[in-house]
């Protein structure tokens, strides 16, 4: 996955590392910025911060509800988040992005990559993961 | 999103094959003539330009016993329009993170 060209965004902040890591991760606060726009309007918020835990945030546009979900994969506050990220109603491509906060001065930088998963991994994820629920119902009767 | 952006993004991910769709861009050229350049065999340079073949970033051509490539950029307009879109949608979003945490100082409301 490390040899495709991703997108990499880099941004100065002036408040801690620890507040620009939260910020992902506490629904309040992500419900303010992170999938938000203008004119939506926040209607879930749900987030499992912890390795293999995940996230839905859906905010109705024009009467439309864009859903926003992925997977955290990494969570290592404050320094490096790694989470798996889709919008399931309007494409089925779903991309890795990795967020790495460094401390700078009195504030902190960080460094966002995107990176397109291919399909054939996303598959793959995907039949790892109903397997082992299937394993899990069996087990337990269910 | 188009269908074969994973398969052009991949087959971007290699300087060979970076390299070839360059040699491309002048023009129309022999595979004879595409792979000279490179310090490896025919064989290992036909298979970066299958890769390519079927990422559909180049077309073929046969005439007689040559084969000729030519470039198809309309693959590679895809690719840049997708890495456009993902900088500018994040870009935003880290924007309004920064506003959201300036709001919160001058508020006095930081969590």
């Amino acid at each position: 996955m490390t040899d495709k060209p991703s997108v990499t965004v880099r941004r100065h902040f002036d408040a801690s590392p620890e507040r620009v890591f939260d910020a992902w991760l506490d629904p309040e606060t992500a419900g303010q910025w992170l999938f938000a726009t203008p004119t939506g309007q926040m209607v879930k918020v749900e987030i499992a911060p912890r390795v293999g835990g995940r996230f839905v945030i859906v905010e109705r546009r024009d009467g439309e509800d864009a859903e926003h979900t992925g997977e955290f994969l990494e969570i290592d506050r404050p320094r490096r988040l790694v989470m798996t990220f889709g919008v399931p109603k309007y494409s089925a491509n779903v991309t890795k992005v990795t967020v790495e906060i460094t401390p700078s001065g009195a504030g902190c930088d960080l460094t966002l990559t995107s990176d397109n998963l291919d399909a054939e991994y996303v598959e793959r994820t995907k039949q790892g993961w109903a397997m082992i629920l299937d394993n899990l119902a069996r087990t337990r009767g269910l | 999103m188009q269908p074969d952006l994973d398969q052009t993004l991949m087959a971007l991910a290699d300087p060979t094959r970076r390299a070839i769709l360059a040699r491309l861009s002048l023009g129309e050229a022999r595979v004879t003539e595409v792979a000279a350049p490179f310090a490896m065999s025919l064989a290992a340079v036909s298979k970066h330009i299958h890769v390519l073949e079927k990422a559909r970033l180049l077309k073929r051509r046969r005439s007689g016993r040559e084969h000729f490539l030519t470039l198809d950029p309309a693959p590679l307009d895809a690719a840049a329009q997708w890495m456009a879109a993902e900088r500018a949608l994040w870009t935003g979003r880290l924007d309004a993170l920064d506003a959201l945490l300036k709001t919160q100082d001058r508020k006095g409301t930081v969590p």
